[in-house]
């Protein structure tokens, strides 16, 4: 599998369009992750874009109306399914933290369930697996990369990520390219350096490592920087486009002075290599757990009369972001939300943070709160439109630091006073919102999904499923779903018929028109 | 399979419910399980040994919100301060939240075995012993922390650019605020008091209006409870309503306030006892 490099050419990936490709069984090459079929969802984004946008056109703002359920799938467990199920030759992979299911797309029954055994990691949340060929890859809360038989769910091997009693976790999902495993850590309870590391799918050994700080030893240096979400991939520059978290200690930024780079940052490496090409830093000296993971949407269009490579993220400290992203060089940085803590924009077209805003002994009123204006939950990008749409969390918040809250780990305490939620339609050229949604007291756990008939599925607080008019934000359907959503809608086509993946608690649902209506 | 997982899950819920019946408190109170055993060493080191495996337990489950040390951490309150762990006898409080969560707050439930929840209260009950033990020095966000205001700025504020006293009296309904709440639980219900109450009047197609608090609310149905206490819902397609939520206001004054303006407002309604 070394085919698929940098030198891949315009002509062999349309020649790779043009032709069939044909899943055999539960087999993904890494290639068909260039162009998914509609009959998958090879990877946690659905594909390398990050646009979370599908071309399937049978459901419909006209017919939405009618969706209904074609099948649940119950896990029995209490936590909040948080995965993006994949969908590979008519079987479905998600997760909770410790438990992976494979459930055939067209009924929803089990074909196997695994389970890894107990361990002390931090059982946060799991957002789903990564597969190569007949592999299926998997983080666990003790920080261990788990390979898995696609057929069956049988153990082929396990790696330590990292080590679990220093306080790493792991809950991403790997991101595969070409013949890369590429994952990363979790873990800002304590003062620890963090990586983006490429494994070999087949032997498990480790390809590359890139470390987000400077070694530990470097004076006034920071760690933290964890890597908890799969990032995105530009197969025409070889470059992986990944967010990292923010610096510790957490809210205390006397020991680590400067930008504490590579924390809360956009960083894009060479994926092949690991190597460092460039890194925007969205929070620089981040005092406010900001991480800026969420998802690096890769679009390429016109930007001021320009056709740009972009690249866009709604960041968690209230900043939505437009990169060129050949170089790195910023666009547009522009508040979605209300945000209180920066100076003003640097001409790097980074936020310049505040100090009297900085967590004190006394309290700070911040925007933002902590979970952000918004989160890991992804936003979608419709190109029709040229709307980026986002589940945002207008919300204030106080946040506290003092000398005895100490150096080490949280270092200092914050809390949440008032939020909500919102489906913000951002114009991506001058950073207005369109049109905005509200989706209740408290705020939306729910991600967006678009699809080219003009369809936005999302999610509101109280657990409802939505179907909006992406021109318009209007309520086209709902459905309750009796859990909190912690999720972000898929959608696949499968002998014809389309379906909408979404999840409620521990609840798959799978919806689709009526069977007379196709 | 699935049948008779679930059947093994359904099972050991029974079999919590039951122990929770049952279970002999193992320490007594609030204020530290280890100083109230008296009776020798061997049943404080199985004390502390139950603390033990109660902290991995929280380290795995609980920590990313509360801190590792239960004082605080991402989103979650310091435990080791709240009120409803320091009232707490023998796990009667503290169960019954990891059970049943708090989603409204975004805390989720756990089924944890009462073997488990066991070591969770003892080990929370034990970092609440030791953070107290921390006089002066102590983590977290003490009174002391809260008083850098100017009561009569506070006042000035309340009456005027604040616009407080457009609502509020502090002869009426925060006469006595003071001594009802302090220090971070005073600020926080000053800033945003959450379990304000919002009234609804709902008009009905027959031209009819029933009027209530608000119970619930999302865009297709809203829920209100009547005079007699009595649950009603309605589909907000079929009516025409009107919320008066005067809790709003403090949302308004967010973007308003300096962080002064709020120490001195703090320095004032602590003068209202």
């Amino acid at each position: 599998m070394t085919f698929l490099r940098h030198n891949w050419s315009l002509a062999s990936l349309l020649l790779l369009i043009a032709l069939p490709s044909p899943l055999v069984a539960q087999n993904l090459d890494p290639a068909d992750l260039l162009n998914p079929s509609p009959d998958s969802w090879p990877s946690y984004h659905g594909d390398y874009s990050g646009m979370r946008h599908s071309k399937l056109t049978q459901i419909t703002p006209k017919n939405v109306g009618n969706l209904t359920l074609g099948w649940a799938f119950q896990t029995q467990h209490r936590d909040t399914i948080k995965a993006s199920p994949l969908l590979v030759g008519g079987v479905l992979y998600f997760t909770i933290p410790d438990n992976v299911w494979a459930v055939d797309a067209r009924s929803g029954h089990m074909l196997w369930h695994y389970t890894y055994p107990p361990n002390k990691g931090e059982h946060i949340g799991q957002r789903g697996v990564g597969i190569y060929k007949g592999w299926v890859f998997f983080t666990s809360p003790d920080a261990h990369l788990i390979s898995l038989n696609a057929e069956d769910g049988k153990v082929r091997w396990i790696v330590e990520i990292a080590d679990v009693n220093k306080g790493y976790w792991a809950t991403m999902a790997p991101q595969i390219v070409s013949n890369h495993v590429i994952i990363g850590v979790g873990g800002d309870l304590d003062n620890l350096p963090t990586f983006i590391r490429s494994i070999d799918p087949e032997t498990g050994k480790t390809q590359w490592q890139w470390n987000v700080t400077p070694p530990a030893s470097t004076p006034g240096g920071s760690t933290g920087g964890t890597t908890w979400m799969s990032g995105t991939y530009d197969p025409h520059l070889n470059l992986i486009y990944w967010g990292t978290g923010n610096p510790t200690p957490v809210l205390s930024g006397t020991t680590r002075p400067g930008d504490d780079l590579y924390t809360c940052s956009i960083v894009a490496l060479n994926a092949d290599t690991g190597k460092f090409v460039w890194g925007f830093s969205a929070s620089p000296h981040d005092t406010h757990d900001w991480d800026a993971v969420e998802t690096p949407v890769l679009v390429d269009g016109m930007f001021h009369g320009r056709p740009r490579k972009m690249l866009m993220q709604a960041s968690r400290n209230g900043y939505f972001f437009v990169l060129d992203r050949t170089n790195g060089e910023s666009l547009l940085t522009v508040p979605f939300g209300p945000v209180n803590w920066a100076l003003g924009i640097d001409k790097q077209g980074r936020p310049v943070p505040n100090p009297a805003k900085e967590p004190a002994p006394d309290g700070r009123l911040i925007a933002p709160d902590e979970g952000g204006l918004t989160n890991f939950r992804s936003p979608s990008f419709d190109p029709k439109t040229g709307l980026f749409i986002v589940d945002a969390h207008p919300s204030w918040s106080i946040y506290f630091s003092k000398p005895a809250d100490g150096d080490y780990g949280w270092a200092g305490g914050d809390y949440d006073l008032w939020g909500k939620g919102v489906i913000e339609a951002i114009d991506y050229q001058t950073g207005k919102i369109r049109w905005s949604h509200e989706v209740g007291s408290g705020g939306s756990g729910a991600g967006v999904l678009t699809t080219d008939s003009g369809l936005t599925f999302t999610g509101d607080a109280q657990g409802n499923f939505l179907a909006l008019d992406t021109a318009t934000g209007k309520t086209l359907w709902h459905a309750g779903s009796g859990g909190i959503i912690g999720s972000s809608p898929t959608t696949y086509e499968i002998d014809g018929k389309q379906y909408v993946l979404t999840s409620g608690g521990g609840v798959l649902f799978a919806w689709k028109l009526p069977d007379t209506n196709n | 399979m699935k049948r008779s997982f679930g059947a093994v899950l359904l099972a050991m819920g029974v079999a919590i419910l039951a122990c929770q019946a049952t279970r002999p408190p193992i320490y007594a109170a609030s204020d530290g399980f280890q100083t109230n055993q008296s009776s020798g060493s061997a049943v404080q080191d199985a004390a502390a040994d139950v603390a033990k495996a109660g902290g991995e337990l929280f380290g795995q489950n609980c920590a990313f919100c509360h801190g590792r040390d239960a004082m605080g951490g991402e989103t979650g309150p310091d435990l080791t301060r709240a009120t409803l762990v320091l009232t707490d006898k023998g796990g009667d409080k503290i169960s019954e939240v990891v059970r049943d969560g708090r989603p409204q707050k975004g805390m989720p439930s756990f089924n944890f075995s009462s073997e488990q929840l066991t070591s969770l209260v003892a080990f929370i009950h034990s970092q609440a012993a030791k953070a107290k033990a921390q006089n002066g020095g102590r983590r977290g966000v003490e009174v002391a922390d809260l008083q850098t205001g100017n009561r009569e700025l506070g006042k000035k504020y309340f009456y005027g650019a604040g616009g407080c006293s457009k609502c509020h009296s502090p002869t009426g309904d925060l006469a006595g605020i003071a001594s009802r709440y302090e220090g971070l639980r005073l600020e926080e219900q000053m800033l945003y008091p959450r379990d304000a109450k919002s009234r609804v009047t709902v008009r009905l197609p027959s031209g009819e209006t029933v009027k209530g608090t608000l119970a619930y609310v999302d865009e297709f149905v809203v829920g209100l409870r009547d005079a007699n206490n009595t649950y009603r819902s309605f589909f907000t397609s079929n009516v025409k309503y009107v919320i008066d939520s005067p809790v709003d206001a403090h949302v308004e004054q967010f973007s308003k306030y300096t962080d002064d303006d709020i120490h001195n407002l703090m320095a004032y309604l602590q003068t209202l006892r």
